[in-house]
């Protein structure tokens, strides 16, 4: 299929976003005009030598914004890389094996799918150590039910399909029928899961820090906002202060969507059997 | 198409939905209008009463304080003077303490009040778990005509204080209520100062006084009190901007200094300052570990930008504290030297005391050879501080973990001793308890939810001792100076900064009297207060 | 088992207690009993019904939980309702007319509201429709305790809270009608000559909605967090809160309360959602005989 102009700048956008982020998030250093921890006096209005004004404390608005962009990327992420995992792994065995091992991973799926998330997290961050750390673990233990129901029905699906028999005729072992085969099939499956739980995870982390129930030495985009609601930035109609930090979460989760439909677009023509 | 009809379902639900809602604002909006002919003020909090218990409920009994009066008040100087009670004395031993009833208060149901009704008041709370020292000390209670006199098994030379606290309840209501920290009602109250509370309603967040037809002093001018608690400061801050409060109000605290400017340029209100002797400090483990070394606790008074942190937590509505940690605003306050930001002295002493960094990794050695790292163990709302402390201390060589808890850790970890240092704060009343002057935070002998406990020190103990057993000024003059000078030289706490509480008022009222204890909320100013036209 | 002493919080951040009174407290409380010993009384009381008594808001928990829950109801259950409704009906059109630009406008918004933290979007429509435009009062369920002050009350945070789980449905909606517009059946009820919309109505919905149910389910035993932020902007006083405070002070008693209504409400949830599968998949019955 030969792209045509509006995808090929489609891509080109997702491309730059991503790179941005990338940027962002591995050199912050080069962009960001301060450190992070540099103190100008507070509450500033944009001008020329802060873009985005000061914070309470007097740190450069702008500069945090870019220094955060590498621990909310990474909380994203990793959240739904650890959640996406897990699933795959119950996915793939409830469904292959089938069974007594697909009742024991379904019972277990719908138990984890019944907890209540949110008070859970808020448990979890109230009685132990708050930080990126908990987040990540909480977050992708609690999420990865969704993903392990449709990794499980798709195998279920594919496993009597035509390609799969013929490689079980082969005597493929299981093992690799299940990566070679079946694996790349569920891509497109598991992505948008995997792009949901990341967009969750980076809310979730604002919103943990809105409770009061996050390490406040953190800097990220979600304890930036809730920041400016805790410090009077709201009242005080600093939209600069906590407008560009939720745009950030908006492009950030548009970014790594974008990554994921990049990927469809590429094996679109495989599963359209 | 199916479409189309799809569509115009959309279309026709959009419109009646339209309408319906418009239909609510403005009809909601002329259900609630205010009623502008009764004389009401509306006072915003951040204080949520969460269970309509009026004995129970913590943030409820703070609003008893203009509906059923206790005994004794604060003035604007922090002098003890009579409220129910027109005067009061002791016997010499402070054992007998004896109230004499103002009969210009009376029961807001017609009942009269009488000296039985404080003498049941006291000995009820002395059932409460947080007045049980009443029921563990106090032997006999007896009444005359107008007045009550209360025995207890041990001398209380400060009893009037302590009594500052208690609403006076009416015994014809609450005596045959078995358990009165569980009984629940949203009103009304039966009150005995200008106002009772005629309702409070959590649905609603508002609690509502209304005026003690049997009150026999001064009319007050307003009709009606209304408390509303909101669950965050931005909705109170936007319902003050807005006009629909006179007033915001929250116990031991100020309005939020950042939000201050934004009602400046509203200019509806006035911006009333008050002196707290209330304030955040530093507080060390004095038992073990380095907080118990003098030399390490001077360093670190050094160590610290008191301008950067005053400016950044208070907005310039505080002041840099005096080694001497009382502030100014309390009786028989003594200028004591005050605290320097200087990192060199700082270092110096670290260095004289043994600290040193042999491997020069920026992080200075105890004299055991291990690092000098310190746990630094916060609740949530000192987060600035706590960020900047420990900054402060990493640049002088000292390695800090800054661990922020939720309240009920942080009690725990406090109350083991779990930390080297500790940021908290001081509230006008944990300044006044126990032995005054903030003994009440560090004496080790009594513990409770704000305070450290940690000073065992036998210098500091007899000192306490010796002003809970007198009342006699002279004597009470010199123990002051003496505290003070005491935590000038050990510094058990550092102060962090002084402050200024502020009051927005509405411009149109005037008449506010600020008292330490309460802020504005005290019978006189609820006695004094009137549009100014 | 869980940290913190639960006594402390009972008595009051400015008063002094001496050790043997927190001693008498905890006796009274019956918190020196062994834990299994505690467990037990708890199972027996509920059995008779009694969740227990919270110290902190000096009622018995089914009270408390009583009180709160019909307005948990009507903040929640309205707002998934409505949310419910228009997202599904939403989600269809865009997933089935993707190219169009009402669809993409649609999926945009959706996108972005579902990417923005709650309590954000609630704070920016208080200030705009409270603070600036004055149409919804700033707090409480009601003022005064009857239908048009809590209706008058009520509207503004339903209507934030539905605008959320408009957008998530409207998202997950599209994605399934998306996946179901690729598979045959749909092109060859097309190729017959249905009508676009008769296919979407009689068919494709019917599949799409599946997972829908499934998050209904799920949404339902969450009935409790997600009014969370919206009970804290608009100083509501429902379960949200009341866990929420219960979380904060340690409140074993109302947390055990919680924990328990949500998992009745949870189980009884799935197993609405297991009949309206069958209901809907024919398939499910069949394979059920």
């Amino acid at each position: 299929m030969i792209p045509s102009i509006k995808i090929a700048r489609k891509y080109a956008l997702s491309a730059l976003l991503i790179g941005i982020f990338v940027i962002m998030a591995t050199i912050p250093g080069y962009i960001a005009p301060y450190g992070p921890s540099e103190r100008f006096g507070g509450y500033q209005t944009p001008s020329t030598a802060h873009i985005m004004g000061t914070d309470d404390m007097g740190r450069d608005i702008f500069s945090l914004l870019v220094h955060a962009a590498r621990l909310s990327l990474l909380i994203g992420v990793v959240s739904g890389v650890l959640a996406i995992g897990i699933g795959v792994i119950v996915g793939l065995l409830s469904g292959w094996l089938g069974g007594i091992w697909d009742d024991i991973f379904m019972g277990l799926t719908d138990t984890v799918l019944i907890l209540p998330k949110i008070p859970l997290i808020i448990v979890m961050a109230a009685y132990l150590e708050p930080g990126p750390k908990l987040l990540i673990v909480t977050l992708g233990l609690l999420s990865w039910e969704s993903g392990a129901r449709v990794v499980r029905a798709k195998v279920l699906q594919v496993r009597t399909m035509g390609f799969v028999l013929s490689a079980r005729c082969f005597g493929f072992s299981s093992a690799y029928i299940l990566s070679r085969e079946i694996l790349p099939v569920l891509f497109p499956v598991i992505v948008p899961k995997f792009v949901l739980v990341t967009a969750s995870a980076m809310i979730a982390e604002a919103s943990l820090s809105f409770l009061g129930l996050s390490d406040p030495t953190m800097i990220s985009w979600g304890v930036m906002i809730s920041d400016a609601f805790t410090h009077s930035g709201f009242i005080r109609h600093m939209w600069y202060w906590w407008l560009p930090p939720t745009l950030c979460i908006i492009l950030g989760v548009c970014a790594i969507t974008s990554i994921a439909f990049l990927y469809e677009g590429r094996t679109r023509e495989l599963i359209q059997l | 198409m199916e479409i189309q009809k799809v569509k115009q379902k959309y279309i026709s639900w959009s419109i009646g939905l339209s309408l319906l809602l418009i239909l609510l604002v403005l009809g909601g909006g002329n259900v609630s209008a205010s009623d502008n002919e009764s004389k009401t003020l509306k006072i915003a909090t951040a204080n949520e009463i969460k269970s309509p218990s009026f004995l129970g409920d913590y943030n409820f009994e703070l609003f008893q304080t203009i509906s059923n009066s206790a005994l004794l008040q604060m003035d604007e100087n922090g002098n003890i003077i009579a409220n129910l009670a027109k005067s009061w004395f002791a016997s010499p031993d402070h054992t007998e303490w004896t109230f004499v009833i103002d009969d210009k208060y009376q029961w807001s149901d017609g009942t009269p009040l009488t000296p039985e009704d404080v003498a049941f008041t006291i000995n009820y709370r002395g059932q409460l778990a947080s007045s049980g020292w009443i029921g563990d000390t106090l032997v006999d209670t007896t009444t005359t005509d107008d007045s009550v006199t209360f025995i207890f098994n041990k001398p209380y030379s400060r009893l009037d204080f302590e009594f500052l606290s208690y609403s006076t309840i009416p015994k014809h209501i609450w005596e045959s209520v078995s358990d009165p920290e569980a009984k629940t009602s949203n009103g009304p109250y039966v009150g005995c100062g200008q106002y009772y509370i005629k309702s409070v309603d959590v649905n609603s967040a508002t609690l509502i006084l209304e005026k003690n037809p049997y009150w026999k002093g001064e009319e007050p001018y307003y009709d009606t009190i209304e408390i509303h608690w909101f669950s965050n400061d931005n909705a109170s801050s936007f319902a003050l901007e807005k006009g629909e409060v006179d007033t915001y109000w929250r116990y031991a605290s100020t309005y939020p200094y950042a939000a201050v400017s934004v009602l400046e340029q509203n200019n509806r209100f006035d911006i009333f300052q008050a002196p707290s002797i209330g304030f955040s400090f530093l507080g060390f483990n004095l038992l073990k570990g380095v907080g118990a070394d003098l030399e390490f606790r001077k360093a670190v008074s050094s160590a610290i930008n008191y301008e950067e942190l005053m400016q950044i937590t208070t907005l310039g509505y505080g002041s840099i504290p005096t080694k001497g940690f009382v502030p100014p605003s309390m009786p028989y306050y003594q200028e004591m030297p005050s605290l320097i930001y200087d990192p060199q002295a700082a270092e110096d002493i670290l260095t004289a005391a043994g600290y040193i960094d042999s491997d020069k990794n920026g992080i200075r050695e105890t004299p055991d050879g291990e690092e000098l790292l310190v746990n630094l163990v916060i609740r949530q709302e000192y987060s600035r501080e706590g960020k900047l402390v420990a900054e402060y201390l990493r640049d002088v060589g000292i390695q800090v973990n800054l661990k922020v808890v939720e309240v009920n850790t942080w009690y725990d970890l406090k109350d083991n001793y779990q930390y080297d240092l500790t940021i908290t704060r001081t509230t006008p009343w944990g300044m006044l308890m126990h032995a005054n002057w903030g003994t009440g935070y560090f004496d080790s002998r009594r513990t409770g939810q704000g305070v450290l406990h940690t000073d065992d020190n036998p210098a500091y103990l007899e000192l306490c001792d010796a002003i809970l057993a007198t009342t006699d000024t002279n004597l009470l003059e010199m123990y002051a100076q003496e505290i003070q000078e005491y935590y000038a030289e050990y510094l058990p706490g550092v102060a962090l900064y002084w402050k200024q509480d502020i009051t927005p008022t509405n411009k149109d009222i005037t008449g506010w009297y600020s008292t330490p204890f309460k802020g504005i909320l005290n019978e006189i100013s609820f006695m004094r207060i009137h549009p100014k036209t | 088992m869980m940290p913190g002493n639960p006594i402390v919080h009972l008595i009051g951040e400015d008063i002094m207690v001496t050790p043997e009174l927190v001693e008498e407290l905890t006796a009274t409380l019956g918190l020196d009993k062994p834990l299994h010993e505690q467990f037990l009384i708890f199972i027996q009381n509920l059995a008779a019904g009694d969740l227990g008594y919270s110290y902190h808001l000096h009622a018995p928990v089914a009270e408390l939980i009583l009180e709160r829950l019909p307005w948990t109801l009507l903040l929640v259950g309205t707002a998934l309702l409505i949310g419910y409704s228009i997202g599904v009906l939403a989600g269809a059109y865009a997933g089935w007319q993707t190219k169009q630009k009402g669809a993409k406008a649609l999926t945009f918004i959706g996108f972005i509201i579902s990417c923005t933290p709650p309590y954000l979007l609630g704070l920016v429509l208080f200030s705009v429709f409270v603070y600036h435009l004055g149409w919804f009062p700033f707090k409480g369920l009601y003022t005064t305790p009857d239908l048009a002050s809590i209706m008058w009350h009520m509207t503004l945070p339903i209507a934030t809270l539905s605008l959320f789980i408009f957008a998530r449905n409207l998202l997950i909606m599209r994605g399934s009608v998306l996946t179901e517009k690729h598979q045959l059946y749909p092109q060859f009820a097309r190729s017959l000559g249905a009508s676009k919309g008769f296919v979407l109505h009689r068919h494709v919905m019917k599949n799409a909605i599946l997972p829908i149910i499934t998050q209904f389910a799920i949404d339902f035993g969450f009935i409790l967090s997600g009014a969370l932020f919206i009970e804290i902007i608009f100083s509501l006083n429902a379960m949200g809160s009341l866990m929420y405070t219960a979380i904060l002070n340690h409140d074993y008693p109302i947390l055990s309360g919680l924990f328990l209504v949500i998992a009745v409400m949870a189980i009884g949830a799935n197993i609405l959602a297991d009949v309206l599968y069958g209901i809907i998949d024919p398939r499910i019955w069949r394979e059920m005989q």
